[in-house]
């Protein structure tokens, strides 16, 4: 009576693993070279065709890269090279800068890009700072005009020598009057969207672009929240590239004949330490922390290796970021200045951190260990990633923060002056700001750059930031990927010119 | 209730699950407010200042009292209107349907292989001696209390690694629908079918026990009945309305932990949706995710309630 029903389960089980085995053979083989198949950092939830706001899924950025046009790029050097802006040239006062725009530039809808669509782009952009953490904040939009079809006045709100890398790589361009982002519009980049949707795209490469056609016909991205999930898909053949994997699944690949790429100076997870509240309110205080963390075992542990130890220099893959000797862990220099500090008989305070990217947590564990050797007592409390940024990030006094790759330009913006919305260790030096805007105001860029890092030099010194090291982004390819971008930044969205090798 | 006559009876279940959906539109609306943090703040990343995550507030409406956003997302919902996230401003139907369908075919397949195993591990168990019985019912039980992550990992392992047989991600190229490669079904359908077959059969084999028990059944087989023919006439129709209760729970089960398998497969269904719209307090998105998957139980329940009546008349 039982046998029927065994042997119905033995047969289904059979006909699944059968279904399952040929299925499996025929996708074993992927032999195409002219799609490229990318597994990038996003949320379905959070897909979004509208190129103004946030930019929170790497997914959305890089499709926003490959479809519209931007005004400047960052070259192979670091230094902006032109796109859609063919040139610019400033007035004496560097407030009032003249923009020249390709002419040869035509949306997919087959109208031309003119100044009107670059300067509805860039107002709506100004329009959206709260999403896109003040992107514009240097221009006067309003005052900016259209001085002819295929030229632009920008207006700065103060002298600004760096107009070129304030207009790089993330001014998508959309024609001028687009309301509804419902439905992705019409771009002028190096591809065109071919179906999907913003969470899963098929882009095929546009021939009527203006620059060299990309080498590569089709490109297909997929977001996928789950990093394990991206490295799978690569390591099982599903995709060619996996954007920005854990270092563990970096180092499991190394053994299973696919590429690392490594882009470096990405990630770092700086502690911040407020300099306006006990106990870090003492400059003694926060340099004994930063002569106590063991920088070496940190990027061992947290980065598995992958990465360079940091010198507390906030945004050390900045072209201005300047080279001085390393700090050395010195724990007898650390208690001194802790017992100067009148906290010689200890001291206990409290680490915030999280798990929003890999091992922000066990930075923090491995941290509060090294400071006990100096006689404090660090306890870790680890936040859930949903409300970490509103609820601790640019609030706690002790806490494990993130920069993900970003210049020193947006950095000070975002984070270093007075006013800035998260002003996060309490920086506020008004000769500091003072000396900023002399910079940015120096049309060398040599000696701009110096004085950058003057301000670089005394915010390692007395501001509130251990930066113990920068991790690599570390992005998975299959053995035929080539010319993947390894640039700072945004340079990683563009994949324009990537190869796909059988 | 057998004592109503049945029309009554089944329009009072109708009743029942109406009010229960339009009570759980409340619940998965209101479920977004009692976490902390709102879609205005997830958007802009906490990098906004109070003025402008203000004045965002405001241009999506967060700033009116909860009753009035439900009452005007209800009525639109009511007008075929599901509303607009708050993370993306992109419509909730644009975001969902595509997904309702890739989330329908996966629990489909689920289900396909969870119902017959249901069935055929509460007969097996249910239906063996005494002794073997109980060590049935244990392993079952045991199995059905593994954590869904554990049965994800051992079935990548086995199959996936070991084997090779199949993908160990669901990834579709774009604008591929699902059944057009059904090998990324197998993995993830598994994953959701295996645990909530495990915690059926061990429900259902102890009815399928008592059904065989029942004096009736005894007695036909003394007379000498086939015993296909006492299954199918004595038996069945006794375990007919638990199994189908306990099919729907099992329903219910593979669409609430479709949210955990889509994510780690990286295959893109609702459950996947619902989890970052979740993180970005996005209620709207939420509200009608939450609500196909609780209309899915409530459905369920009211089939099961309905054909309680038919064969208990």
């Amino acid at each position: 009576m039982r046998h029927p029903l065994r042997r119905a389960a033995t047969l289904t089980a059979a006909a699944l693993t059968a279904a399952a085995c040929s299925a499996g053979a025929d996708s074993a083989a992927p032999e195409h070279t002219d799609v490229l198949r990318y597994a990038a950092v996003g949320a379905a939830a959070t897909a979004s065709n509208d190129p103004h706001g946030g930019l929170g899924n790497e997914s959305d950025a890089m499709r926003f890269a490959l479809v519209y046009d931007v005004l400047t790029v960052a070259g192979p050097d670091g230094r902006t090279a032109p796109r859609l802006a063919a040139s610019w040239e400033p007035d004496e006062s560097l407030t009032h800068w003249r923009v020249a725009l390709r002419e040869d530039a035509r949306f997919t809808d087959g109208s031309a890009v003119d100044s009107g669509d670059v300067l509805f782009s860039l107002r709506r952009m100004a329009d959206k700072a709260a999403e896109n953490y003040g992107r514009m904040a240097m221009f006067d939009l309003g005052a900016s005009r259209a001085v002819d079809e295929h030229t632009l006045e920008l207006v700065t709100r103060a002298p600004f020598a760096r107009v070129p890398e304030a207009l790089q790589s993330a001014t998508f361009v959309v024609p001028e009057g687009t309301t509804d982002f419902s439905s992705a519009p019409p771009g002028s980049g190096p591809y065109r969207i071919a179906g999907g949707d913003p969470a899963a795209v098929a882009l095929e490469r546009n021939d009527d672009w203006w620059g060299e056609p990309a080498p590569t016909g089709r490109v297909e991205i997929s977001a996928i929240a789950d990093p394990q999930a991206r490295a799978d898909a690569v390591l099982s053949g599903r995709a060619d590239v996996a954007g920005s994997v854990s270092p563990t699944a970096a180092e499991q690949a190394r053994g299973a004949g696919v590429q690392v790429v490594r882009r470096p100076g990405v990630t770092a997870y700086p502690v911040v330490m407020r300099t306006d509240r006990a106990p870090f309110d003492d400059p003694r205080v926060r340099e004994a922390v930063k002569l106590a963390a063991d920088r070496q075992q940190l990027l061992d542990t947290v980065f598995l290796g992958f990465g360079e130890i940091g010198n507390d220099l906030i945004t050390p893959a900045d072209p201005s970021s300047p080279d001085l000797p390393q700090r050395e862990r010195d724990l007898d220099r650390a208690r001194a200045l802790l017992a100067e500090a009148g906290r010689g008989d200890g001291l206990s305070v409290e680490l915030v951190t999280t798990t929003a990217y890999p091992g922000m947590d066990a930075s923090a564990t491995l941290l509060a260990q090294q400071l006990g050797e100096i006689g404090i007592d660090v306890s870790v409390r680890v936040e859930p990633q949903e409300t970490y940024w509103t609820s601790v990030y640019a609030q706690s006094d002790f806490y494990v923060s993130y920069l993900g790759g970003i210049g020193f330009l947006d950095v000070s913006r975002i984070a270093l002056r007075a006013d800035s919305p998260t002003n996060e260790t309490a920086w506020r030096r008004a000769d500091w700001e003072r000396d900023l805007d002399t910079a940015l105001a120096d049309p060398d860029p040599a000696s701009s750059d110096r004085a950058l890092g003057e301000l670089q030099t005394r915010l390692r010194d007395e501001g509130g930031y251990l930066v113990w090291g920068t991790g690599d982004g570390l992005d998975l390819a299959r053995p035929g990927v080539s010319d993947l971008p390894t640039g700072p930044g945004f340079a990683r969205l563009f994949v324009d010119r990537v190869r796909v090798g059988a | 209730m057998t004592s109503a006559p049945p029309l009554r009876a089944g329009v009072a279940v109708l009743a029942r699950a109406g009010a229960t959906a339009v009570l759980l539109s409340v619940v998965v609306f209101a479920a977004v407010e009692v976490l902390p943090g709102d879609a205005a703040a997830a958007r802009t990343g906490g990098r906004a200042d109070a003025a402008r995550l203000a004045r965002l507030r405001e241009a999506t409406g967060l700033d009116d009292p909860l009753w009035q956003r439900w009452l005007s997302w209800a009525a639109g919902l009511l007008r075929g209107d599901w509303g607009t996230s708050l993370l993306t401003d992109r419509p909730v139907a644009d975001l969902v349907l595509p997904r309702l369908a890739a989330t329908a075919v996966l629990t489909g397949a689920a289900l396909l292989v969870a119902v017959p195993l249901v069935l055929a591990l509460a007969w097996l168990v249910g239906t063996a001696r005494p002794g073997r019985s109980r060590v049935g019912g244990a392993v079952l039980t045991a199995l059905a209390a593994v954590p869904q992550a554990v049965v994800v990992a051992v079935l990548v392992l086995v199959l996936a690694g070991l084997l090779r047989w199949l993908p160990a991600v669901s990834l579709l190229p774009p604008g591929v629908p699902p059944l057009r490669r059904p090998e990324v079904l197998v993995l993830p359908a598994l994953a959701l079918a295996l645990p909530s077959a495990a915690w059926g059969g061990a429900l259902l084999a102890g009815v399928v026990a008592d059904a065989c028990a029942a004096p009736h059944v005894r007695d036909a087989r003394v007379r000498g009945m086939p015993p296909w023919r006492v299954h199918r006439d004595h038996v069945a129709p006794f375990v007919l309305a638990p199994a189908v209760r306990v099919l729907a729970a099992v329903a219910a089960g593979a669409v609430s932990s479709a949210a955990l398998v889509e994510t780690v497969f990286g295959y893109r269904g609702l459950g996947e949706l619902l989890v970052g719209a979740v993180a970005g307090r996005d209620a709207p998105v939420v509200a009608v995710t939450g609500l196909l998957g609780g209309l899915v139980v409530v459905v369920g329940a009211a089939v099961a309630d309905l054909v309680a009546l038919a064969v208990t008349r």
